[in-house]
């Protein structure tokens, strides 16, 4: 369950060592262990150099990634999880879980009980979970809320004390590193039995209003194409969030989300582990059954006790029959240039409100655009010359008549492999057009919970608010004159 | 030497941690322990100083303090300096109590006799327990963290030495019913519950009373250490795997508990989890783990306890939980999970492998659990990855995968697709093929993108991954196979750049793949003669693929090529194709392009190479070829393929030094025309190819002997005496000088040294051409006369045996006697070549002897005959 080491190691392309060790900690009891338990297969933790080497040859980081290296290249070389093996010194340190997230490398060396070799299952490994878990806990501190480099090297500066705290021996005690800083800074309130572990240490002020504020976020993910063997899918996440400003140590909160009539039941349901129990039928309710009529309807009910940050409480997916914006999108390659078509439709059913809505026309793995001409129905255009990239507001309102479309023909210069990045996706006539918009106050579903389906079990009386809103995430309109990147079929029908 | 600044600390402390092992073998590296120790007691040092100093001493006290006696005269040190705080707040209490674990625990000290351990322990119990053991310990303010700092520090020592806490069950029981924080004191209460599980099935220490004893372990101020194990070697894994815990290795043999004993047990176990929910996700993981492995030593407890956890569990998809849940299934199988809960284990790790609401490396892990998913009842052989047998590809379809996955997990979903296409089931046909088709077209997108120009090398690698994934999986199905083969193809065609790809997947898959890809790639590069670039990987495609059939094509491209190829590099490229026909066998044609290459490349290397590779073809047979071709086993994998191949050929082409495999001795004699001949039998210990025999005489005796050339040994296998005729330049005996040069059955080819073979003085001697029956008297006469006066005369005493002369003529002289009267005359003439002549009579033997007057034309010979009539008489 413990981990022998950490490292936070950044990325930095075209620099000598292409990274630096931010930060790391080795724990030399569990590395005591590791040495008993792995007996004869035993490989001790290196220093931070040859580590940091190791690490950036084996995820291909390093700048020299020219020609074909067969301890890394080879076809039989596969790995399928962010857990590695490193060669250093003629052996081979394995299990090493890293990964690299927004330029840095988070990675851990979990204790392995047993003999390594052969390598045991990866399942039965508990410090595999628990190294990802620690790694996630440091990545959430380091980048929420943050916003620059500076405060990027603050959050770094805090690491060590904050792992004394949050890891002291190699076993994490709490992934959630906001609260090992509260934690720090004792607090003289004695504090009763019961306090929940995931809990800060320090107690609310009395007196303070108590609110509850309910957050139901409906993200749109979808796909279109427009060839006759392709279906159109869609797909609705929903994120249910919560922030609950209570008094008390243990308060109980109960919220429930109900259905309208004829409501499409709530289905691949996730939810925080702060909820206490889960009605059953809430667990099975999957989207790659068959609905039935006796499908459960509602009402859902989550019991929790709030920590103390705001978190989401669940996540669902709902089937809706109608995508909100249907769309279009051709692109013919011309002699000299591209001629583009986009046509986008408001599904009557949608509020057409909304706080923002654009399309982003991207073009990749050519230069930038040097000649445009279009024209428009509605809205307006932006060109980004240099980044080969068209914007399409279309702005708060779709027109009365719910369509509008763009058409015109772009020209590209020479492509210089500096400043435009290789895109492995569009390639030859893949392309495709992004929506982002937001409505407020809406869900397609119809699907709520309002202030009097929540109930608290604290002293005082909390104000309680909910909002709702409908945002798009991943909203792709694919090029329909050339073979999509995703393939998806009506086999399962 | 006074305390160090604030500055110096910090610069000793970067330089140390830049590379501690440098730092330590410097000049100030032994000292560093102990500043570090002095200094935490100096008032001059700022607090923060101190925690970064401390901070260090938990990072690397082996470093610090590498044997046993300096850890504990450490560990002693940091107590004494948590003594002897000012009871106001401070950091350091906490980090201390840390520091002296860590160096006690990782320096090997924790044990009965060390005092520091002795000090150590019952402070921390104290502090768990909430009672100040020493008055003054630190404000009130910090006694809460303290109490859960000890904790930890508990349960650190306790994993290091199993059954440390064993005597404090029943206290830590107590305390988690009424006060303390909750979290620390489960975590503890549950491992020192499953050690002593462990530890108990071995000692049968009564556990029903340790889990009920309310009092300390300290007994009259003493520590109470019988329920740990002496040793590192025993210490137990906390979550074995299951496999192990099947077999009943590590200690966690299942035994049955006494009734109340089990009760208690359970009473624990239940009590532990009711409260799960109060702690941190992860620390709830760790309890199950614990626990789990708790419940799994003890025979006949069903596991129905932690069913009212899973529903809650299930419906979270933070990792440590669901795999902690993945863990129960393993341990516990059906006794835990119907098929029902399976399914829906199953359902929701689906689920999880694909919610855009978890990151990327969460997907992955779910992914690889599904497919090494610890069924009820699997079928497949273990540890191979396989779909679980109740996960349809209905649930997958979202887990296919496409090319807007990021290579790992591409490669994953890919592999679940494999699986489904492999399945055979008649009433999933279509739904098989649909997948079928699927991950072709997926295929078909990795191809392109892999043959895109000045494209990431990721991408040629992700490409060839799937093909290799699909070529394991899939071996068995031309209709997946044949499209990707030709696709492949059509790949090199675009791309020569990716040859060493191709090698290396050639190299790699089986011949489902391989065979077919090998022939279309021989086809598409020998179809297209290229130059420059193109050439050169051309070349390293066809080292790869060149064989026996098709050498026609070949051969014209590589002559074609051949006034292309105007560098070293590719000189070199061109003669490793030759090279892999010659391995192949050759033929005519190859010996033409050889002679031209051996004239006309520019580079003198390689002609000399294809001088080599001409004189090799023209004198080694086939098999003998495709072993001096072969690569040598004595080579070490890391060097430059140039270098492997000279040592191929020195390995294979060259003599080796050997010990001899056979044995060689003079067989009796038999006397055939004008010259002595040797009869040697030969013996040989294994097959041996190819023998050549060869002579030396010591001083040139004899003319220089001719070889002797046996095509076939084989032990066990009669052999014909080898026959080795002498020419000696005098009559003497001699010793040969043997050494044998042959191959062996590995096509080596070896020369061994035999030990030297004698030649007698008799082994020379020659009859005399017979003359008819009655003329013999006379004819020995003159001999006899013909001898005097250049020869000479002697009188020699032959020693006989009981037998008297005959027997001793018959057996040694026989060949050579003219006139004999037996049993009591003897007259023998016997020729020793080249020209010399021996006369003997022997008459009037008496009891022990017989005197001999002989004549001999050789003065020489005269002692030479002194002795071998003295030998004779113990020879018989």
């Amino acid at each position: 369950m413990a981990q022998r080491a950490v490292w936070l190691i950044s990325h930095q392309p075209r620099t000598a060592l292409c990274g630096t060790v931010r930060f790391s900690r080795r724990y030399p009891t569990v590395e005591k262990r590791a040495r008993v338990f792995n007996g004869t297969s035993y490989v001790s933790i290196p220093e931070d150099g040859p580590f940091l080497k190791a690490l950036l040859f084996e995820l291909r980081l390093l700048d020299d990634d020219k020609g074909f290296v067969e301890i890394r290249d080879s076809c039989s070389h596969i790995n399928k999880t962010s857990i590695y093996g490193l060669p250093i010194g003629g052996e081979e340190l394995w299990p090493v879980v890293a990964f690299l997230k927004n330029g840095m490398i988070y990675a851990c060396v979990p204790l392995v009980e047993q003999i390594l070799s052969p390598r045991p299952p990866l399942i039965s490994i508990s410090g595999i979970s628990q190294g990802f878990e620690l790694l996630f806990g440091i990545q959430d501190f380091l980048y929420s809320g943050q916003k620059s480099d500076t405060e990027l090297n603050t959050k770094l500066s805090l690491l060590p004390d904050l792992l004394l705290q949050a890891c002291p021996f190699g076993t994490l005690l709490d992934a959630n590193l906001q609260n090992s800083l509260d934690n720090i800074h004792f607090t003289s309130v004695p504090q009763p039995q019961k306090q929940p572990a995931w809990k800060a240490g320090t107690c609310k002020k009395i007196g303070k209003t108590m609110e509850i504020i309910i957050q139901l976020t409906k993200e749109v993910q979808s796909t279109f194409f427009d060839q006759h063997d392709l279906s159109v899918p869609w797909n609705f996440n929903y994120r249910f969030k919560c922030a609950c400003d209570l008094e008390g140590i243990m308060p109980n909160v109960t919220i429930s989300l109900s259905l309208p009539t004829n409501g499409s039941p709530l289905q691949d349901v996730l939810v925080h582990p702060c909820v206490t129990s889960l009605d059953s039928a809430i667990l099975t309710s999957s989207s790659t059954d068959t609905m039935d009529d006796s499908a459960f309807s509602g009402p859902y009910k989550f019991p929790f006790t709030p920590p103390l940050e705001s978190f989401n409480l669940c996540y669902y997916t709902s089937q809706v029959p109608v995508p909100p914006i249907l769309g279009f999108y051709q692109v013919k390659e011309e002699e000299t240039h591209l001629r583009i078509t986009v046509n986008l439709k408001l599904h009557e059913s949608v509020k057409n409100n909304f706080e923002f809505c654009e399309a982003h026309i991207p073009f990749y793995n050519r230069g930038p655009i040097t000649h445009l001409e279009y024209k428009v129905s509605f809205g307006q255009l932006e060109v980004f010359r240099e980044k080969g990239l068209l914007i399409w507001t279309i702005g708060q309102k779709f027109p009365k008549s719910m369509e509008i479309n763009l058409s015109g023909t772009v020209a590209f210069g020479r492509k210089s492999h500096e400043k435009q990045p290789f895109d492995p996706v569009c390639i030859r006539g893949t392309a495709y057009v992004k929506l982002h918009f937001k409505i407020l106050d809406y869900t397609l579903t119809g699907c709520y919970a309002d202030q009097h389906s929540v109930q608290v079990f604290a002293s005082g009386k909390p104000k309680i608010s909910a909002y709702r809103k409908l945002i798009s995430s991943d909203y792709y309109i694919w090029n329909s004159k050339a073979s999509a990147p995703i393939i998806y079929r009506k086999f399962y029908v | 030497m006074g305390p160090l600044s604030r500055e110096a600390w910090a610069q000793r402390l970067a330089a140390f941690r830049a590379s501690p092992s440098a730092f330590m073998t410097g000049p100030k590296g032994e000292d560093l322990g102990r500043d570090l120790l002095n200094d935490l007691r100096s008032e001059k040092l700022s607090e923060q100083t101190k925690v970064s100093l401390l901070v260090l001493t938990l990072e690397y006290p082996v470093q610090l303090w590498p044997d046993a006696p300096a850890a504990e005269v450490a560990a002693t040190s940091l107590l004494d300096t948590l003594v002897l705080l000012p009871p106001r707040p401070s950091a350091l209490r906490r980090l201390l109590l840390l520091a002296a674990t860590t160096a006690l625990a990782a320096g090997g000290a924790l044990g009965p006799t060390s005092g520091a351990s002795c000090r150590l322990l019952p402070l921390l119990l104290g502090l768990a327990s909430g009672s100040n053991l020493e008055p003054g310990f630190g404000p009130t303010s910090e006694q809460r963290p303290l109490q859960a700092t000890a904790c930890e520090c508990l349960r650190e020592l306790e994993s290091c030495k199993p059954g440390l806490l064993g005597g404090t069950l029943g206290l830590l029981r107590g305390l988690l019913g009424q006060a303390g924080p909750v979290q620390p004191l489960s975590l503890l209460l549950a491992l020192a519950l499953r050690n002593i599980l462990v530890v108990q099935s071995r000692a049968g220490a009564g556990l029903q009373g340790l889990l009920m004893a309310g009092v300390s372990p300290i007994k009259g101020g003493l520590w109470d250490w019988t329920l740990v194990e002496e040793g590192d070697t025993h210490i137990q894994p906390q979550a074995p795997s299951w496999q192990a815990a099947e077999e009943g290795k590590h200690g966690l043999a299942a035994r049955e508990p006494h009734l109340e004993e089990a009760r208690e047990v359970r009473a624990a176990v239940a009590q532990l989890l009711d409260i799960t929910y109060l702690l941190t996700p992860v620390a709830q993981a760790q309890l199950l783990w614990l626990l789990g492995w708790a419940l799994r030593g003890l025979q006949g407890q069903p596991p129905a306890l932690f069913k009212p956890q899973l529903v809650r569990l299930l419906g979270t998809a933070q990792m440590t939980l669901l795999h902690a849940v993945l863990a129960l299934k393993a341990a516990f199988g059906e006794a835990l999970f119907t098929a029902q809960d399976e399914a829906l284990l199953l359902r929701r790790l689906t689920l999880a492998a694909q919610h855009p609401a978890l990151p990327p490396p969460t997907h992955l892990f779910y992914l690889h659990c599904l497919l090494n998913f610890p069924e009820n009842c699997p079928l497949g052989p273990e540890g191979e990855e396989a779909a679980p047998l109740l996960l349809r590809p209905q649930m997958c379809r979202g887990l296919l995968p496409s090319l807007l996955h990021d290579p790992m997990a591409l490669l994953a979903r890919l592999h679940l697709l494999c699986l489904f296409c492999a399945e055979e089931e008649e009433e999933e046909k279509d739904q098989v093929q649909s997948l079928q088709h699927s991950l072709e077209e997926l295929l078909a997108g990795l191809q392109q993108r892999a043959a895109l120009e000045g494209g990431p090398r990721a991408l040629a690698v992700l490409c060839f991954q799937a093909s290799y994934l699909v070529a394991h999986c899939l071996a068995r199905q031309p209709t997946v196979l044949t499209p990707l083969i030709h696709g492949l193809a059509q790949l090199y065609q675009a791309r020569p750049v990716l040859a060493p790809h191709f090698v290396d997947l050639l190299g790699q898959v089986r011949p489902e793949l391989g065979e077919p890809l090998r022939v279309l790639l021989r086809q598409e590069v020998v179809s297209r003669p290229g130059r420059d670039e193109a050439l050169r990987w051309h070349l390293q495609i066809l080292a790869k693929v060149a064989n026996g059939s098709d050498q026609c094509a070949t051969l014209s491209f590589l002559q074609a090529a051949a006034g292309h190829c105007t560098g070293w590099d590719l000189q070199q490229a061109l003669l490793r194709v030759c090279r892999a026909l010659l391995q192949a066998g050759g033929g005519d044609g190859l010996a033409d392009l050889l002679q031209v290459l051996a004239r006309q490349l520019e580079d003198p290397d390689g002609r000399d190479h294809a001088r080599l590779y001409y004189i090799l073809l023209a004198h080694l047979a086939r098999p003998k070829l495709g072993v001096a071709l072969a690569p040598s086993l004595a080579v070490p994998a890391l060097t430059s393929s140039l270098v492997a191949e000279n040592q191929g050929f020195a390995a294979a082409l060259m003599v080796q030094e050997a010990p001899a495999p056979m044995r060689l001795s003079v067989g009796s004699r038999e006397i055939k025309g004008p010259l002595p001949v040797l009869q040697l039998q030969v013996e040989v210990l294994e097959p041996v190819y190819s023998l050549e025999l060869r002579f030396r005489v010591e001083g040139q005796i004899y003319a220089p002997l001719e070889a002797i050339h046996v095509p076939c040994l084989c032990p066990n296998r009669p052999v014909r005496p080898l026959l080795l005729p002498l020419q000696p330049r005098r009559p003497a005996p001699a010793q040969l000088d043997v050494h044998a040069l042959y191959t062996t059955s590995t096509g080596l080819t070896c020369h061994a040294h035999l030990p030297p073979l004698s030649v007698n003085f008799a082994d020379l001697f020659l009859p005399f051409p017979q003359p008819p029956e009655g003329a013999r008297p006379g004819f020995f006469e003159e001999l006899w006369d013909s001898c005097l006066p250049k020869g000479t005369e002697s009188r020699v005493w032959c020693p006989l045996g009981p037998q008297g002369l005959e027997p001793l003529v018959s057996h040694h002289l026989r060949p050579f006697v003219v006139v004999a009267q037996p049993p009591t005359s003897y007259c023998i003439a016997i020729r020793l070549p080249p020209d010399s002549r021996l006369l003997m009579r022997l008459e009037g033997a008496q009891g022990d002897g017989a005197p001999v007057v002989l004549r001999t034309d050789d003065w020489a010979v005269l002692p030479l005959v002194g002795n071998y009539l003295r030998g004779l008489s113990a020879a018989v």
